[in-house]
């Protein structure tokens, strides 16, 4: 009797082993069958190199460089201790930094992780020779970026890196992996969807350590494409040593059609160190660093213009007739208004408008700003392009700044100020450049760009110059007045007459309050050379505009022997 | 008729012994983690298998009356040695090494178990009610004694670590307490108080040991830790559907997925290559030996022989239904072994024995 209930009880149980085993196998077999495949296929990625940057001569301004990396795929170790014990002991890296690297980029647990970027040849080799010890361990060919110009043209180029967890969140959809390498500044950020290549994979039979067991299929990686530049190396290099280190910026662009032929921002940085791991420890330091290396001051360096803004100041005054050219007021030094004085730095005696901007005179500002009122003068420095983007094609453009009694409670006084490019105008390098660029074009306002050719395809540029609307005879005034700071004795920047070449521009001595030295700017273009162009020199903190002129002689003079103008 | 049943018997066992060495061959198969030599090894036992189980099936089982307890004492000390100066591996003290051969104390104890406990109750007399006095020896006669028997080898088991045996002698002790004819007021009342204790048990468990029954509540609690065997080897079980992959053939053995696909977690393997086909002509010889076995108990005219008997099916059916039964994530992961499949000599041998016992007892039906 007992056996029977035995027996019931042990066939029950086997009969739900029945069930449970028809239910697995035959109900659910096609999901677990799909499951079993999905376990031993893999897609390992193969990264396309990115393309190239190249200047408008074809010099190789950021290049590929084959390298090796050390790959870790987290599911696959065995002993993650073992393995970086192993790894440190060949590679001579401590084993707590790679660790940290380790948890910093592991994403998920099939998703390989790089520990150690471009190791040598050598290095590579002694690892692979023991990876079979060590399941889960890898060495990955990929391609470093190297830019072979180091600082110069930093703040143009960018910097690369591997993309952080957000951004893999981000351009996912885009088919990046997490090893994809993404431009992070600059150019290489701003057409990153040209540099960047389209990634390739390997697709293999794999056993449950991530062994390659047969290789079921390739899809060969497609290779970024080249970008062209406008800007030209000789001219980057030559503004770099201009500069030497002091605080600053050049522009160069060709004045006619917008294309960036030169922007240096002073102190600069080695894009390399963000690539090279051996490198990558004084990226902090950067970012620390009181002289600012990471700002690109051409774009995103907000400055009082000084008296480059006289300009606007002039150009409103012509464009609403309220200003006579010709009329003279007379500079003793100071304008009071009220108690208050502000001040000249010489006494010029009787000015017009040409001798005004030929010297620079404040005082005459100060008298013509009223008659032609600040609400003019804001309205004209906008349509100039002061207080709006530019629209260069690198990220983090800055937009300077502008107020008019319309925007803020305003005061005589702050008229006087925003005369002489004072107060609260604040404007980048690049949109002064452009405000002389459009005044040298005639009103012609053109799009300062980078981008010259994709692919070595060069781009059909559809005109994006815009005209300002302002009366002929403004630019004709305007543009005399500005031949005369540089061709008249007396003028500013008369150390700019180059024999054979014709400059025009304005100075300015900003002050930047705070006790410290006068930003010095130099804004102008050339009128005879092959081709036109603008040129900007701005020394932060400088001193006297003269050392920026300096700068823009010394440009101006080596590009004519380089006979590029 | 006793013929027939000796020649199921001797089919049965062929047929999974043999079932056992091809699947066995390929979960060895060109593998790095898994030696060709299990294969080999297992080869080996089969043929010494099935002479010590022809050479068993002639002796009279009144020998195995005789020496139970002997059997028992050796066990006991076995264990107690194991525990001692036992090889450590795999996290657990359970291997010892005489005589230049290694086994595992704690699969003999199944046979010493069984023996004892049989050869206990067949001694003993049926009681009868006469007051609570009566009553109460009873209940030691029928109930606590043979407790304490099993209770004794059972800690030390557990004590290694081997939650999975342990747990076998306890089932071996309920299902033999139970054959033996014991009121059923004894035994619900102490399978109650089990039932009670049980949540106490978590507490005497091993961290190893608990991680395997949360994750088998919810394997997707740690899908590449603990959980992550019962999901890989669910994959390979079901991934078999019909007709299998095929020998030599399914993916997550031979890559590897299966976690040891060789020795507890082999009846993935029969799943993957063999399919639902497969598997059920695996459970099928079981059930036939099953049967078989507790014919041969029904046929045996006196206790011990009945006892021994059902000691031997019902150690056999727990292994088969626990084990398949994990494999297929019904229950917790516990080291339990598909009886004569899995690699593991000393297991593979003592099921060879006890098939011999069971001939043994087709044999003879000696009244004592």
């Amino acid at each position: 009797m007992r056996l029977k209930v035995i027996f019931i009880i042990i066939f029950c149980f086997i009969f739900l082993v029945a069930c449970h085993l028809f239910y697995l196998q035959i109900l659910k077999g096609d999901a677990y069958y799909s499951l079993s495949i999905n376990n031993s296929i893999r897609v390992v990625p193969v990264e396309a190199p990115r393309g190239r940057i190249l200047d408008r001569n074809g010099v190789v301004l950021a290049d590929n460089r084959h390298s090796f990396d050390v790959t870790i795929v987290p599911q696959e170790l065995d002993d993650k201790d073992e393995v970086f014990d192993f790894l440190s002991q060949i590679l001579q890296i401590d084993k707590n930094k790679m660790l940290q690297q380790f948890w910093q980029r592991k994403v998920a647990p099939f998703s390989p992780v790089v520990v150690v970027e471009d190791v040598t040849k050598a290095q590579a080799m002694s690892v692979e020779e023991n990876r079979y010890r060590f399941p889960g361990l890898y060495i990955e060919e990929s391609y470093n970026r190297y830019y072979p110009f180091h600082e110069v043209g930093a703040h143009v180029l960018g910097y690369v890196g591997k993309m952080n967890r957000e951004e893999l969140e981000q351009l996912n959809d885009y088919g990046h992996s997490s090893l994809s390498t993404v431009g992070k500044n600059g150019i290489e950020d701003f057409y990153d969807s040209y540099l960047r290549g389209h990634e390739g994979g390997l697709q293999m039979e794999i056993n449950s350590r991530g062994r390659q067991v047969r290789l079921l299929g390739i899809r060969q990686p497609q290779s970024g494409q080249d970008i062209t530049l406008t800007v030209d190396q000789r001219v980057q290099q030559m503004a770099y040593d201009s500069l030497a280190s002091r605080r600053g910026a050049v522009i160069v662009m060709s004045l006619e059609t917008g294309e960036i032929l030169t922007m240096v921002s002073s102190p600069a940085y080695d894009p390399n160190i963000f690539v090279d791991s051996q490198l990558r420890s004084k990226t902090g330091s950067l970012f620390v660093d009181p002289q600012a290396p990471l700002l690109n001051r051409a774009i995103k360096g907000q400055y009082p213009p000084g008296s480059v803004f006289k300009i606007v100041v002039a150009a409103a005054g012509l464009a609403t007739n309220r200003l006579d050219p010709a009329r003279t007021y007379n500079c003793d030094g100071v304008y009071e208004l009220g108690a208050a004085k502000f001040r000249c730095m010489h006494t010029h005696g009787p000015q017009n408008l040409f001798q005004g901007i030929m010297h620079s005179c404040n005082i005459y500002f100060y008298n013509v700003s009223q008659a032609i009122g600040a609400e003019s003068i804001y309205r004209y420095a906008r349509l100039l392009g002061l207080g709006r983007l530019t629209g260069i094609d690198i990220p983090f453009e800055e937009k300077g700044n502008l107020s008019g009694p319309s925007l803020r409670k305003w005061y005589t006084g702050d008229t006087l100020n925003m005369s002489i490019g004072q107060g609260d105008v604040l404007a980048t390098p690049m949109q002064l450049l452009r405000v002389l660029a459009t005044v040298g074009l005639n009103g012609r306002e053109v799009q300062p760009y980078f981008l010259k050719a994709i692919n070595h395809q060069e781009l059909v540029k559809l005109s994006t110059s815009r005209q300002v609307g302002m009366i002929p005879q403004v630019y004709e005034i305007l543009n005399n007045a500005l031949r005369m700071v540089v061709d008249e004795s007396g003028g500013t920047a008369h150390i700019l007459d180059i024999p054979n070449m014709k400059v025009a521009g304005k100075t300015g001595t900003a002050q930047s309050g705070r006790g410290k030295d006068s930003h010095a700017w130099f804004v102008g273009y050339t009128l005879d050379t092959q081709p036109r162009v603008a040129i900007c020199v701005f020394l932060e903190y400088g001193g006297s505009s003269h050392n920026s002129v300096v700068v823009a002689q010394d440009i101006l003079n080596q590009m004519r022997l380089a006979d590029i103008l | 008729m006793r013929r027939e049943l000796e020649l199921k018997i001797w089919i049965f066992t062929a047929c999974i012994v043999l079932m056992g060495l091809v699947v066995l061959y390929s979960a060895a198969y060109q593998n790095a983690r898994v030696s060709i030599k299990v294969f080999y090894d297992q080869l080996y036992c089969a043929g010494f298998g099935f002479t010590l189980m022809y050479l068993i099936s002639r002796v009279n089982y009144r020998r195995f009356y005789d020496i139970a307890y002997i059997v028992y004492a050796i066990m006991m000390i076995l264990l107690f040695l194991v525990l001692i100066k036992g090889r450590y591996a795999l996290g657990a003290q359970r291997w010892f090494s005489f005589a230049g051969i290694t086994f595992q104390p704690s699969e003999i104890a199944k046979l010493g178990m069984i023996l004892a406990l049989g050869r206990y109750f067949s001694q003993r007399r049926p009681t009868f009610k006469f007051g609570t006095k009566s009553n109460s020896k009873a209940l030691w006669n029928h109930l606590l004694a043979p407790l304490f028997i099993t209770a004794v080898p059972m800690l030390f088991i557990f004590k290694q670590p081997d939650l999975g045996t342990a747990i076998l002698i306890f089932g071996i002790f309920f299902i033999m307490t139970y054959a033996s004819g014991i009121e059923m007021k004894f035994l619900g009342g102490f399978s109650a108080l089990c039932l009670a204790a049980a949540p106490f048990m978590w507490h005497i468990l091993k961290p190893y040991q608990r991680d395997r029954l949360l994750v088998f509540l919810n394997p997707n609690i740690d899908p590449l830790g603990a959980g992550y065997t019962i999901i890989q080897s669910k994959i390979a079980l079901g991934s078999g559907q019909f007709f299998g992959k095929g020998w030599l053939s399914g993916t997550q053995n031979q890559l590897n997925f299966l976690p040891e696909q060789h020795t507890d977690f082999i009846f993935s393997v029969v799943g993957e290559e063999w399919g639902f086909l497969g598997s059920m002509l695996l459970l099928l010889a079981y059930g036939g030996l099953i049967y078989t076995g507790l014919k041969i108990a029904e046929q045996v005219n006196d206790k011990f022989g009945t006892q021994v008997a059902v000691g031997i099916v019902g150690i056999l059916a727990l292994q088969v239904i626990i084990n398949m039964g994990m494999v297929m994530g019904l229950f917790p992961v516990v080291g339990i072994t598909l009886p004569m499949i899995s690699y593991g000599r000393t297991s593979f041998m003592i099921f060879m024995i006890m098939m011999g016992f069971l001939l043994s007892l087709s044999k003879r039906r000696t009244v004592f």
